[in-house]
């Protein structure tokens, strides 16, 4: 199992040679271990490895930013050159320098280990996945597990060499009873929280379940995303929304609305980046990650800011960089995304709850209209489900929505790097069939 | 029990640069080049595949290949399947002749011109433009146990530019974007940058659509898209294999209106184009809809095998990802409707232009998309302007409901998701009238 820390003389040596070049550098270096089962219907049909390394050179020279990547220790000189040559292309901008090393006071818990990816620890995950997936009419169509490894390290110039190990277990299954499909997934950071179990049961629930579903006429209803559904609207219009990128640049819906009330006023949204799958105390950047309040109150409070985008419109770092950019530089993210709002027992009233949206990334992600196919929906009523629907098309605006919420569930559900429950919204339009 | 040989193994190792450039506002943000060396080793043991994906693989070596076949073997010991592979046609098409090279044109020019499609995008009440250009150039070499060897270069390139126009706090937004394996696309297209600014615009006035059932004619992008969605991936082999598609075991049936051919041809020189598959199979134009009747399905050499019934030639990867059966130029064949005809058979209804994407549930047969706007059509003629409009329905009676097919096709390049992997495909379709659509929109 190879680790960044193997590669310590390398980046030394990179960071040695970028301060005679440019005034600022930086190296980022992740190394993983991936092995991963995957299923063809109850069988396991493929056994995958695999070995990453991508190094990333960031050099800065008198506002010049520049970028490159490369995946071979071999060609860091190249890489070092391409990221000094892309600098000198770039427009200059306002930049008040790398960070400087601090004292972390919190640690995070990201890192098991026990988890060793390995065939035969995968071998078991899937073996107890397909055996409480049995009992059920849905038949196992595909899923699988993986298993991960990997450490991640920045240094620059100014003397900062953090690394940071984790972990990671994830289990997923689809199944199908006729034509009604269920799909589930879970994904942790410690072997012992993965519930296979749960994510069998529930898939199998899902299938069988709207196995029988009809048609529901056109109407207005409140609507119950579960915290599947909800994810992918809050990543894909909320958050762009709240880049401070976007926000300068003309891009976001919430631009002009810091300090305004202009959301229900029980919805909470923060960034945590100590807790949760994505917890690190350091960000792309460099710097120390602190909770980010979004909104409060149905107030926004704050918009996330990296490095460059702070330094350009006269902002404050919130350590909100994360290493997705093209060529791998750094760009504006969340951590540990929490979402919540006032807590009410949502499946009490008449509604109709969705399990998942098919489409919610063709949103107009910057009115946040959007218009979506409903995945596993349902009627609810005292607490109970009731009339499975088919098929039936949602259309709304998320601002809107998150204005009128009528109350948040008890049960939090993480989703790659959020945490929410589910919510439910008010006089919705659906369209039937 | 474990083979101590591979019934199989292959190879497949890409090395390349991508080159990305970012101007937003006026702004040039980013232009700058990264480097990719990594290989993916798959080995069939005696039942199904060990895999192994390596980066850095040029410094490996033979032994470090041999090494890794043994890993992917020792990997397949935990597969249960019995994976059989279908004997196929092998060979590699010679790659289209490039127009200019974009690797012959430095940073600095590729950067001015995409500067002056996004300078041409800042028309009076635009409040952000955003550009962006993309080209991934490299070899690929493929090798496999059964003595295949190819080495081919791979090049693709394009750019998109994003306006966003506003006006009272309300905010519309458009998008032009072309990509191509012919070359560089970016001189003299200051045109592209005025028509997405001119949209978005036209957009700010333009009534919140009214959902519902309603004839609808497609333009041809979004009609490619409707081919590639609600056909395309039901056609994948793979799908079919597993029970997830609902035209499982419908070969030889009248699923679609007589008026509807659909294919994927992997051998135009379209932005899906592939020289060969990501597992040596030559590649081949398949029709997997001919007059409505459902002729075949796409194929891997795993699931040709498996299921029979198609053509194998179309596994498909991103990067050094394992191949999984996909798409790549799947279009809807030419009709003879012209669009008075398209027009008078709607009657009332919705003109329904450009894509912002799309997604189907393959085994529920439901499919999702999303047009970037569109027009009302009244008594047959095209009315005013809408937007956030989308379609939605069920893959099957969808199909039925294909009225007309028109007579100018048009090819669309983009980028399909499926398996987590990300890959270039082209759609295409005429114009088409499809009767009894499921619309949606904000008002009832």
């Amino acid at each position: 199992m190879h680790n960044v820390t193997d590669y310590a003389d390398l980046v030394e040596a990179v960071l040695a040679k970028a301060a005679r070049e440019a005034d600022e550098a930086e190296v980022y270096l992740s190394v993983s271990d991936h092995v991963s089962l995957e299923l063809r219907r109850s069988q396991v049909g493929e056994a995958e490895k695999a070995v990453g390394w991508a190094l990333g050179i960031r050099t800065i020279t008198d506002g010049h930013i520049g970028a490159s990547m490369t995946m071979s220790p071999a060609r860091w000189e190249d890489c070092l050159a391409a990221a000094l040559a892309s600098g000198r292309i770039a427009d200059p901008q306002a930049w008040g320098g790398l960070p400087e090393p601090v004292q972390f006071s919190r640690e995070t818990d990201v890192f098991d280990s026990s988890l060793v990816p390995d065939a035969d620890t995968a071998t078991d995950l899937i073996t107890a996945l397909c055996g409480a997936a049995e009992g059920g009419e849905a038949e196992i169509a595909g899923g699988g597990v993986s298993l991960g490894r990997g450490s991640a390290l920045i240094a620059n110039t100014h003397g900062i060499f953090y690394t940071r190990e984790a972990t990671s277990a994830s289990a997923s299954l689809e199944v199908i009873n006729g034509t009604s499909t269920g799909y589930e997934f879970d994904h942790v950071t410690h072997l012992g929280d993965l519930n296979t179990e749960r994510v069998a049961e529930e898939a199998v629930f899902l299938a069988d379940y709207w196995a029988g579903a009809g048609d529901v006429d056109s109407c207005t209803a409140d609507i119950i995303l579960t915290p599947t559904a909800l994810s992918q609207l809050i990543g894909g219009i909320l958050m762009p929304a709240l880049s401070g990128r976007n926000v300068h640049a003309g891009r976001s819906y919430l631009a002009d609305k810091k300090g305004e009330p202009c959301m229900d006023p029980s919805f909470v949204l923060y960034d945590d980046p100590y807790v949760g799958n994505g917890a690190t105390r350091w960000d792309a950047d460099g710097v120390a990650t602190r909770r980010l309040d979004f909104i409060g109150d149905g107030t926004v409070q704050s918009f996330a800011y990296d490095l460059r985008t702070a330094y350009r419109y006269g902002q404050t770092s919130t350590g909100s960089a994360v290493r997705s950019g093209a060529g791998g530089a750094p760009e504006i993210g969340v951590h540990c995304l929490k979402l919540d709002a006032r807590r009410d027992d949502v499946r009490q009233e008449k509604a109709i709850s969705a399990h998942g949206l098919i489409g919610a990334h063709t949103a107009n992600t910057i009115t946040g209209d959007f218009s979506v196919e409903l995945s596993n929906a349902a009627w609810v009523e005292d607490g109970e489900y009731g009339a499975p629907i088919r098929s039936a098309m949602l259309s709304g605006n998320l601002f809107a929505m998150l204005a009128d919420i009528a109350g948040a569930g008890e049960e939090k559900r993480e989703i790659g790097r959020m945490t929410l429950p589910e919510v439910r919204f008010k006089n919705l339009h659906v369209i039937g069939k | 029990m474990a083979t101590e040989e591979p019934r199989y193994y292959d190879l497949r190792h890409l090395v390349g640069t991508s080159t990305h450039i970012d101007i937003e506002n006026g702004t040039i943000e980013a232009a700058g080049q990264s480097f990719a060396d990594t290989a993916i080793v798959r080995a069939l043991g005696a039942a199904g595949w060990g895999m192994v994906i390596i980066d850095n693989f040029s410094e490996v070596g033979d032994s470090g290949l041999k090494r890794a076949v043994a890993d992917a073997l020792a990997l397949s010991q935990a597969t249960g399947e019995r994976v059989e592979l279908a004997d196929v046609q092998t060979g590699v098409l010679p790659v289209p002749a490039i127009k200019e090279d974009p690797r012959e044109v430095s940073l600095e020019e590729k950067t001015e011109l995409l500067a002056s499609i996004e300078s041409a995008t800042r028309l009076p009440g635009i409040v952000n433009t955003r550009a962006r250009y993309i080209e991934s150039e490299g070899t690929v070499r493929f090798m496999d146990s059964s003595g295949n060897e190819y080495h081919y270069e791979s090049l693709r390139s394009g750019y998109s530019i994003l306006a966003v126009a506003g006006r009272g706090g309300e905010m519309q937004m458009a998008r032009e974007s072309e990509h191509a394996i012919t070359g560089l696309n970016m001189r003299h297209k200051e045109q592209k940058g005025r028509e997405a600014a001119e949209r978005a615009l036209l957009l700010l006035d333009a009534a919140p659509a009214r959902g519902g059932t309603m004839h609808a004619i497609l333009d041809p992008e979004l009609a490619g898209v409707f081919a590639h969605e609600a056909i395309g991936h039901a056609s994948e082999g793979d799908l079919v294999k597993e029970g997830v598609s609902v035209l499982k075991g419908m070969t030889g049936q009248q699923i679609a209106s007589p008026v509807v051919t659909v294919v994927d041809d992997p051998t135009l020189p379209e932005f899906g184009f592939m020289p060969v598959d990501a597992e040596g199979c030559a590649v081949k134009r398949t029709e997997i809809i001919r007059d409505g009747v459902l002729k075949n399905y796409l194929h891997s050499r795993e699931t040709l095998a498996a299921v029979g019934s198609g053509e194998a030639g179309h596994a498909r990867a991103e990067g050094s990802s394992s191949p999984i059966v996909r798409m790549s130029n799947t279009f809807i064949e030419n009709g003879d409707a012209t669009m008075d005809e398209l027009l008078e058979g709607c009657k009332t209804g919705i003109l329904l232009k450009g894509s912002r994407g799309g997604q189907v549930d393959p085994g529920r047969g439901v499919f999702q998309f999303n047009a970037e706007y569109g027009y009302l059509i009244e008594d047959g003629e095209q009315r005013g302007m809408v937007r956030d409009v989308s379609l939605s329905g069920d893959i099957l009676s969808t199909m039925h409901n294909i009225a007309l097919c028109g007579t100018d096709r048009k090819m669309t390049p983009g980028y399909c998701g499926k398996g987590g992997q990300s890959v270039p495909v082209t759609d295409g379709s005429p114009h088409l009238l499809l009767k009894r659509a499921v619309v949606g929109g904000r008002h009832a």
